[in-house]
């Protein structure tokens, strides 16, 4: 496999390269043309499809190229997450089709049909399609239960209308669609043979202070939400950065470390606007509208396509900040988090698992390896609780009396990490806790001899990176975002790491906050993983509701590209489904994230109690 | 079962030549230098010991034997894996029967060493509890002596000098000195239970091979040398490879000879010495004690002439280049300004305090009337130096560092 194939089937399908995070700009192709097959994520698929002989040189494809200057945009952005040079893809694609060209072949061009004219009666000529090349980046993603599906049409509507009169026409022609936001949800879900609904060009957003929302369409991403109500001094509960809210509400009702103080589901949002999957509209505040506010255990069927989402604004003050507090147990982990839960301490709160932890911080797979093993081999991690709060939740935790990292030590770490690795003298600091598990953190003088041992440096924390791309990552890690634990969970922007190293597969559910039951499910899911041979990890643990459930996911891990892999992970994670089926059965409190999918909008107390 | 993964099972036997002891605690410091020098002495050794991380006891053994230059005498040890908390040490009936006869004695090393509170449960069980098993081995194998290993420290601190006496109960520095205290009362107790002579070894701390310098664990002294070169290499680094900002700040400077001033005052409750022995020494004292115990006798096993705290400081900072260590009597630390180093220093030392500024004395006369003829080598910085020397040529043991504390 040459290198540009080898990067192109790496790609993770994070989305990654479709929002700004590190203000370095975003594809300008991907910008001005919308469909996914123009940003860096379509054009690495494409590549692999035509390298595979999946799809032919067509009319669009050709497009796709010459709408690429090569400007290497994409690589800042996707090196920074997974470590791949996407450019190489880039230039590898370019050749191909130019060689192509050149050997005078065929550039084809499908023929229309009948039902693609009256779609784009409805939606205009450039926003529908039955191009190959098209298709092919709307046909699966790296999820081990996906299969390939390439579908007939891919259609981008601009407005709730054109939605809905497209979802009438597809139902009177009998082809089935799928909606899709930017597919991060890893499942394998919004693929479909018929025709696929990619909502990305719908991104209007409209503040409406005086009653703390924000209305948004259904291609306003997460993080380019947060950043708006930023802006204006708001936060809003909102996941991972580049999934689309009102996808995100659909799929598992926002699941978030803040999700322990602004709820879930239903506590996100205060109205919904959908078509129905007849194309006929309704709002969530309407009194007889479907009731989306129940939930159903046993699953449901896609109510339709949000075309806009209230958003709820929650006040921020000047004075948050962050903690991270160290245990060498799962159980005293948990047991922490609910005290703070209970007592309401916090805006966020989450147990983090090492492999999170190191994955997030680190900004190369070396590293991360290495940071995990001083976490829990030298220091005896075995996580940590992330808390968010105001000065007055801060001075709660620190009164409770535990050590803590906090956030002057938290930078120091993330812009020392190559230091700590090989550091010596974390031995002495490791005997110091033999009494008291990171005493050492109460230690006046710790941070200052860490800043000292550990020389925190952006400039030799990005030494693993290229030598061509130092220089902006540099200049990232010098900014305080990157290191500040507020803004670091707020816009996420480093979260998708955990699956840079291997793509992931979270099982993610909803149970009572009780380190018994969640040492058995997540005992239970990694012996499952184990035996398999599966890469497998705590990933976190938030409370919600005042510590009476949490929210836990559980990772396992695979090489996308083997073949092995990927069977045994089906095969494992049918058995962790069954497991998590039994135990829910047994508990009669465990919600599992498959049978929430398509319920995201639901009350939370229906979800969680009912 | 345990059998099939002991070495030499039920092989050695009183008519191969030398004399055969049971050994427990061989992996452990005073324990392998002990086997190793029983060894050395033509005798034949039973280790009863563990497996740990996944190696085996027999593994672990031969590890050491090498690392002593002794390979050559494998044949002269078995390695018999137990549980010293089990009835019939977690043995088979016929096991255990072909452990016996142990004519010449039982040396009990392994111990639980930790100082922390954390640890009162595995102290209790190994230090106190497992005496039961072991004593009823000496009883049920005919041991001409019970050899148990215990500490100076269960001595009481006293203006007077410290017999060698039953110790009682007082207040503690730590579970381990009150474990070792209990354990010693057991011991007399189990051992006049059972008919079966026995001795009490105190070592006051021990350290490396005087002579070469060698030592397989690198706590108790060590540790704080290690932990000052470990200060002293960040500020060193930080000077050299970063530009010294940090160091200036907290008034750290390498001066033109190389020595880093390194302004760092230890708050020690009282003047006071550190008790240290070689572990040659007391490997040439426990051959004395082994070749004619005198039962129920208590051996202190001590220097005469311990160096002060203040000596020790000194010996320091020569080996390490480094100026500035100030002790500091009787002040309230936590009531004091410290720097960053001073801190972390200060809150390392706080468990070994009571050892690093002693006042006790102990009388040795058991001791010396066996070892008439054997005084207890001086720590010079001459040998102070070669320990160091040879610790850091091999990295302290690049273990994780995590000090077992051994007094
Ligand atoms: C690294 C990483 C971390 C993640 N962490 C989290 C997390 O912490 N919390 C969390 O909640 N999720 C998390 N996810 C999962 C993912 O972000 C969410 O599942 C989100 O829904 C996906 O958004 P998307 O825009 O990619 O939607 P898609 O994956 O495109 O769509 C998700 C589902 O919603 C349907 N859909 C899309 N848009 C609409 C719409 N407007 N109306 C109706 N249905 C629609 C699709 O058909 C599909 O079934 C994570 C994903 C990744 C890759
Ligand atoms: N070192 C000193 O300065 C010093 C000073 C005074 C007195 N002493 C005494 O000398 C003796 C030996 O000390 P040391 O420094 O050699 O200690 P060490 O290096 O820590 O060794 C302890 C030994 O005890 C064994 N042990 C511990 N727990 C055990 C258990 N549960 N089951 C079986 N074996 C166990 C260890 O076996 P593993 O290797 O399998 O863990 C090891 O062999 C102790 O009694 C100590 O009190 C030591
Ligand atoms: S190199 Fe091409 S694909 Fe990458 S960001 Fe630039 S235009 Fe987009």
């Amino acid at each position: 496999m040459d290198e540009a194939l080898r990067i192109a089937v790496n790609c993770r399908h994070y989305a990654m390269c479709k929002i700004d995070f590190l203000g370095t700009g975003v594809c300008p192709s991907g910008l001005a043309h919308h469909y996914v097959s123009f940003y860096p994520e379509g054009r690495m698929d494409l590549y692999a499809a035509l390298a595979k002989h999946r799809v032919p040189v067509t009319e669009e494809c050709v497009r796709i190229v010459e709408s690429c200057d090569l400007c290497g945009r994409c690589d800042k952005q996707c090196c920074f997450i997974t470590g791949l040079r996407p450019t190489r893809v880039m230039e590898a694609l370019r050749s191909l089709v130019a060689a192509h060209l050149a050997a005078g072949r065929p550039v084809e061009r499908p023929a229309g049909d009948l039902l693609l004219a009256r779609i784009r009666d409805i939606v205009g000529e450039r926003w529908a399609t039955n191009d190959p090349a098209i298709r092919a980046t709307y046909a699966h993603d790296p999820s081990p239960l996906a299969l390939f599906r390439m579908p007939r049409y891919v259609i981008l509507p601009g407005t709730r209308e054109e939605v809905s009169s497209v979802v009438r026409l597809l139902r009177d022609a009998g082809v089935p669609w799928a909606a899709r936001g930017n597919a991060t949800n890893l499942m394998g879900f919004g693929f479909s043979e018929g025709a696929v609904l990619d909502l990305n060009r719908m991104k209007e957003m409209e503040f409406d202070e005086k009653n703390w929302c924000v209305k948004i369409g259904p291609g306003v991403t997460a993080f380019d939400l947060q950043r708006e109500a930023a802006g204006r001094g708001y936060r809003v509960n909102v996941a991972e950065p580049a999934a689309l809210v009102c996808a995100s509400m659909m799929c598992a009702g926002i699941v978030s470390l803040f999700s322990t103080a602004y709820g879930a589901s239903a506590d996100s949002h205060v109205d919904a606007e959908f078509v129905a999957t007849d194309g006929s509209f309704f709002s969530l505040n309407e009194k007889n509208a479907p009731n989306l506010y129940a939930f159903d255990r046993a699953g449901a069927e896609s109510p339709g396509i949000c075309c806009s989402l209230k958003v709820k604004l929650h006040p921020v003050t000047t004075d948050e900040g962050g903690v991270l507090v160290p245990f060498d147990s799962l159980e005293k982990a948990i047991d922490f988090s609910r005290e703070c839960a209970v007592r309401r301490i916090g805006i966020a709160i989450g147990v983090l698992g090492t492999e999170y932890l190191s994955s997030f911080m680190s900004p190369s797979v070396r590293l991360a390896l290495e940071i995990r093993d001083v976490l829990t081999g030298k220091l005896g991690m075995a996580c940590a609780v992330l808390v968010l709060g105001d000065a007055y939740a801060l001075g709660s935790i620190r009164a409770m009396g535990h050590p803590l990292i906090d956030q002057r030590l938290f930078t120091t770490l993330s812009l020392g990490l190559p230091s700590l690795a090989g550091a010596q003298w974390l031995d002495l600091v490791a005997a110091l806790g033999e009494d008291e598990p990171f005493s050492y953190l109460k230690i006046g003088g710790f941070a200052d001899l860490a800043e000292t041992a550990l020389c925190p440096s952006p400039s030799r924390l990005v030494q693993d990176f290229d030598p061509d791309l130092r220089q902006v990552y540099e200049e990232a890690y010098s900014r305080p975002d990157l290191t500040d634990l507020v803004w670091l969970n707020m816009f996420r922007i480093t979260s998708s790491r955990v699956g840079r190293e291997k793509h992931f597969l979270p099982f993610l559910m909803y149970l009572p906050l009780d380190h018994g039951l969640v040492s058995e499910v997540s005992g239970g899911l990694q012996a499952i993983a184990g035996a398999k041979g599966l890469k497998n990890a705590l990933g976190f643990i938030t409370p919600v509701d005042s510590g009476k459930r949490c929210i836990l996911e559980y990772d396992y891990f695979l090489d996308q590209n083997d073949e092995g892999e990927i069977e045994r992970m089906r095969q494992a994670a049918a058995e962790a489904g069954a497991l998590i089926d039994d135990l829910s059965d047994r508990t009669g409190t465990i919600r599992w994230m498959r049978y929430i999918f398509q319920q995201g909008y639901c009350r939370k107390e229906n979800l969680l109690y009912a | 079962m345990r059998e099939a993964s002991d070495r030499g099972a039920g092989t050695l036997n009183e008519t191969d030549g030398g004399r055969l002891f049971a050994l427990t605690g061989a992996t452990g410091f005073l324990g392998s230098h002990l086997m190793a020098g029983l060894i050395r002495a033509g005798h034949r050794v039973v280790v009863l010991g563990r497996s740990r991380n996944g190696t085996g006891l027999a593994d672990r053994v031969d590890a050491l034997l090498d690392w002593f230059g002794l390979e050559s005498c494998r044949e002269r040890i078995d390695a018999v894996e137990v549980d010293l908390l089990e009835p019939r040490l977690g043995l088979s009936r016929r096991r255990y029967d072909t452990l016996c006869p142990l004519t010449a004695g039982i040396i009990h090393c392994a111990s639980d060493t930790r100082f922390s509170e954390r640890c009162r449960r595995e102290s209790m069980d190994i230090n106190v509890a497992a005496l039961h098993g072991i004593v009823t081995l000496a009883r049920d194998a005919g041991a001409g002596c019970f050899h148990y290993v215990s500490t100076a420290y269960v001595c009481p601190t006293s203006p007077s000098l410290c017999a060698e006496v039953p110790a009682g109960p007082r207040a503690f520095a730590n579970v381990y000195e009150e474990m070792k205290t209990l354990a010693e009362a057991e011991v007399a107790a189990l051992c006049s239970r059972h008919a079966v002579p026995y001795t009490i070894v105190r070592p006051s701390i021990v350290y490396g091979d005087s002579a070469t310098g060698r030592s397989n664990r690198f706590n108790a002294l060590y540790y704080h040398v290690r932990a000052l070169q470990l200060i002293r290499d960040i500020y060193l680094n930080d000077i050299e490879h970063h530009g010294g900002l940090r160091s200036r700040g907290a008034g750290i400077h390498l001066d033109d000879e190389g020595t880093l001033h390194l302004p760092l005052r230890i708050f020690i409750p009282r003047r006071g010495q550190v008790n240290l022995i070689p572990v040659d020494h007391f490997v040439a004292v426990m051959a004395e004690i082994l070749g004619d115990p005198r039962t129920g006798t208590i051996y202190h096993v001590t220097s005469d002439a311990p160096r002060t705290t203040e000596e020790l400081a000194g010996y320091c900072e020569r080996f390490l280049r480094i100026r500035g260590i100030e002790l500091v009597c009787g002040e309230e630390m936590d009531r004091t300004v410290q720097n960053p180093a001073e801190e972390v220093f200060n809150k390392l030392v706080k468990p070994y305090l009571p050892y690093l500024a002693d006042t006790r004395r102990f009388d040795r006369r058991n001791t010396a009337k066996l070892t008439a003829g054997l005084s207890t080598p001086e720590m010079t910085y001459a040998v102070f130096e070669r320990c160091m020397r040879y610790a850091v040529s091999v990295n302290w043991g690049s273990t994780n560092g995590r000090p077992p504390g051994a007094m």
